[in-house]
């Protein structure tokens, strides 16, 4: 063991959360001021602004890879670094590879991002990066895997803590999914675009393969690995159950990668494949409230903190819309359901509800909690916490509530008959019908933003403040050891 | 084997897990490939109605994605009452089987464009496309006057196509492969599917198609116009019995 | 191969094989964790590892596990 007085910051390498942590915020910030800004084009067509880089198609994908991979994903690096060294109770391994999966994931979320705007994609949703940003991904997940792997294998005790399971499955699912989603042809060497390897039905299925399992391994299963480290630590209470976790954890896994199927009901994909992925959807409902009861029941017996600690309330709002969206979810993918919301905002808010809900606020939630650890002080306003908090709550609110009536509002409209049995709208008038919800969705989103920039302030003076106590104690000893001598 | 070895050994829960994962993605994904009814076969007087696009067509259709248009508009036709009225007979898995990606898409904020082709003028669309609200006033589409300003490139046209003849599409570079075309499609089609001309054939179907309204020069307009045009346009179901193709699904 | 793959695509070889398969499974995990009074204390005792680790930040002699 180390000296006696070697701090938790050596012991671990806490740099690289710090510096992943940050970056969160820096891409939240970015991102979700690109969503808001696209649903404000919604309501607004002018502000497409006649300017390519600026038109809703190419800034749609700008705002997914930046909430997703720049926060999520970072987000996701800075807890699991986190996660792996404190329940393993050991460093991370190679401070040299944890830092290129840094560098290899900002520059790839950058990069991503100038490029759409720039006009180049692949036009698979979730998977806009064109081949050589593709490329410098899977490098930089080889490297994920390394680190974690390897920091498992030095831990100090013989059992490996179910967090670290979900992280697991999370990197090994994305790596599967990435590399065969994304296979491609090149126009040529030097040029950007390229062809994907599968097309039309073949590839539907590939792309809603991998587009439902980025939701259910890097926006779910990850973040229930942040869950089982976080709510039990700020609640100060061990999991609920932890066979539970167990079977909440095998169960998930396994059901997630079927359920794709279900983003094209009623295509030309053929029934097999779409009943299939829509029974297991409605499987999928047990593990995902095995797991919200499980996170909820850990905080029962400490509710008494909900009134005094803010951080907790994150947590419990988070998992209440897990809760919500994995019973929407399997709803939604009833064939009969989806004839209607297939193709609305039903769907939109409903992948809102679980982004916002769920991911960004036990994002949140897990940040709060760690900043104050990772800076070796408290938070600079625990009311700014407050704050962030009702904005982003009461955001959220609007939101999926503008997009329930606009999406199911529309579905109905486009499905009237008059009484001659001719169409009772044109298209068009639905889409005039959208505008009101539309307003709202922009606000709502407005209020979420706010909210994480009042969290990016908060945690800047929180760091600040870090800083000059840690000066001041390096002072004071310095002082005492100009006495002494 | 005990649980306690999977929680104990990091090497024996990454490979439990690959297989688990595995096993959904195997059985949905694989068949599909397999399985001969999965797309349909689209055949009239012998020969194949659904072809690759040409060279213009295909350049319109990197613009297509380009632009993120697959973001507002779905290409896929759902066997619904509704959906029959407002676009016409349900979208088949062969109508997209040359589609390297496929541009379903998950949403519509605009109408399905699956039937596109042919249901209004060149000049609607050139309009449209430069100022979506001019002739739909409630439209929320952005405008895209830059597409008429800006020269189609068109240089590395046979690369693009060698790229999609390498993942499958038939088109023809050799003596062969062309004949192989003719017999499949048509000489007509045939010809347009030829790499070594290429460049000419875009040339010539954009002067004669006259997409923009104006044949001095090549815009991307004329190539985005072409391939809108095109889509939804190659199965003529009246030739088809009705019931043929509900057999495939 | 390919015959060993369209038999799975059909629904009536597909729906109970699966159904058992699965079930089977899911039942042998289920009875496995939730069986034997020891094994509940060996798991449950697991559920602590995060509210261990503080102990090890000012990694004060002879706190060890």
């Amino acid at each position: 063991m180390a000296a006696a007085s070697a701090s938790a910051g050596e012991q671990y390498n806490y740099d690289i959360v710090r510096k992943f942590t940050v970056m969160a915020l820096v891409w939240g910030v970015l991102g979700m001021l690109a969503g808001v800004y696209i649903a404000s084009e919604l309501a607004w067509p002018i502000l497409n602004l006649d300017n390519p880089a600026l038109t809703f198609g190419r800034l749609r994908p700008v705002h997914t890879t930046l909430v997703i991979f720049g926060f999520g994903g970072s987000a996701l690096f800075a807890t699991s670094y986190y996660v792996v060294q404190r329940t393993c109770q050991t460093r991370l391994f190679s401070d040299g590879l944890a830092n290129f999966t840094f560098w290899g994931w900002q520059l790839s979320v950058g990069l991503a991002a100038i490029s759409y705007m720039a006009g180049y994609t692949q036009a698979r949703e979730y998977a806009e990066m064109v081949w050589p940003i593709d490329l410098l991904i899977a490098v930089t997940w080889v490297a994920y895997l390394v680190v974690y792997v390897v920091t498992l294998t030095r831990r100090s005790q013989p059992h490996i803590y179910v967090a670290n399971w979900f992280f697991i499955a999370f990197i090994l699912a994305t790596a599967l999914l990435h590399i065969f989603n994304n296979m491609a042809v090149p126009v040529s060497f030097f040029s950007l675009e390229s062809y994907s390897l599968h097309a039309g039905v073949q590839d539907a299925m590939t792309q809603w393969w991998y587009g439902h399992n980025a939701v259910g391994f890097f926006l779910t299963a990850a973040f229930l690995g942040m869950m089982y480290y976080f709510v039990p630590k700020q609640a100060g209470r061990p999991v609920y159950s932890y066979r539970l976790s167990i079977i909440h954890f095998w169960a998930l896994i396994f059901l997630y990668m079927w359920v794709g199927g279900h983003h094209l009901h009623w295509t030309a994909l053929p029934d097999w494949t779409s009943t299939l992925a829509a029974t297991f959807s409605i499987l999928l409902l047990l593990p995902s409230w095995g797991g919200m009861i499980n996170g909820i029941m850990t905080l029962s017996g400490a509710w008494d903190k909900l009134r005094t600690d803010p951080v907790i309330r994150f947590m419990v709002v988070s998992l209440s819309f897990y809760g919500m969206s994995t019973f929407e979810g399997p709803l939604m993918s009833l064939k009969s359901v989806n004839a209607l919301s297939h193709y609305t905002d039903w769907t939109i808010g409903h992948v809102h509800s679980g982004a916002l809900g769920w991911v960004a606020m036990v994002s949140f939630g897990s940040l709060y909690h760690l900043v104050p650890r990772l800076w070796e002080t408290t938070m600079y306003s625990v009311r700014a916490i407050y704050l962030h908090f009702w904005l982003a709550t009461i955001g959220i609110v609007l939101y999926i509530s503008a997009m329930w009536v606009s999406g199911i509002g529309q579905g109905l409209m486009l499905r009237a008959f008059d009484e001659y049995g001719n169409l009772a709208y044109n298209f068009i008038e639905t889409v005039s019908f959208l505008h009101k919800p539309y307003v709202i969705r922009a606000f709502g989103g407005a209020l979420f933003v706010t909210g994480i920039i009042i969290m990016g302030w908060n945690v800047v003076m929180t760091i600040r403040k870090g800083r000059r106590e840690a000066a001041e104690i390096e002072a004071r000893i310095a002082a005492k050891m100009a006495a002494a001598s | 084997m005990k649980h306690e070895s999977i929680e104990t050994n990091s090497g024996l829960l990454i490979v439990l897990t690959l297989i688990v994962i595995s096993i959904g993605g195997l059985v949905e994904i694989v068949p599909l490939y397999f399985i001969d009814d999965t797309v349909e076969t689209v055949k009239v007087d012998g020969v194949d109605t659904i072809r690759p696009y040409t060279p213009l067509e295909l350049r319109g259709r990197d613009i297509y994605q380009r632009e993120g248009c697959y973001t507002c508009h779905s290409q896929m036709i759902r066997p619904f009452r509704d959906e029959a009225l407002r676009y016409g007979h349900y979208s088949l898995a062969a109508e997209s089987q040359f589609d390297h990606p496929f541009q379903w898409g998950s949403k519509r904020t605009g109408p399905d464009l699956a039937r596109v082709g042919g249901k209004y003028s060149n000049d609607w669309h050139v309009r449209h496309l430069v100022a979506p609200r001019s002739m739909v006033p409630e439209s929320i589409m952005p405008n895209y006057p830059w597409l008429l300003d800006t020269p189609l490139r068109y240089k590395d046209i046979e690369n693009r196509m060698r790229a999609l003849k390498m993942v499958g599409v038939p088109y023809s570079e050799t003596e062969a492969e062309y004949n192989a075309n003719v017999e499949r499609f048509g000489k007509e089609v045939a010809d347009m599917l030829d790499i070594n001309y290429a460049t000419e054939n875009l040339v010539k179907q954009a002067q004669t198609g006259n997409y923009d309204l104006d044949n001095t020069d090549i815009t991307e307009m004329d190539a985005l116009v072409a391939y809108l045009q095109v889509l939804g346009t190659m199965v003529d179901f009246k030739q088809f019995d009705e019931g043929y193709f509900a057999t495939f699904r | 191969m390919e015959e060993f793959f369209s038999w799975f695509t059909k629904m009536e070889n597909t729906k109970p094989f699966v159904l058992v398969l699965f079930f089977v499974t899911f039942v042998g995990i289920i009875l496995y964790v939730y069986t034997g009074n020891r094994r509940k204390q060996r798991l449950e005792s697991y559920k602590n590892i995060p509210l261990d680790d503080d102990a090890n930040d000012t990694n004060r002699e002879g706190n060890e596990q």
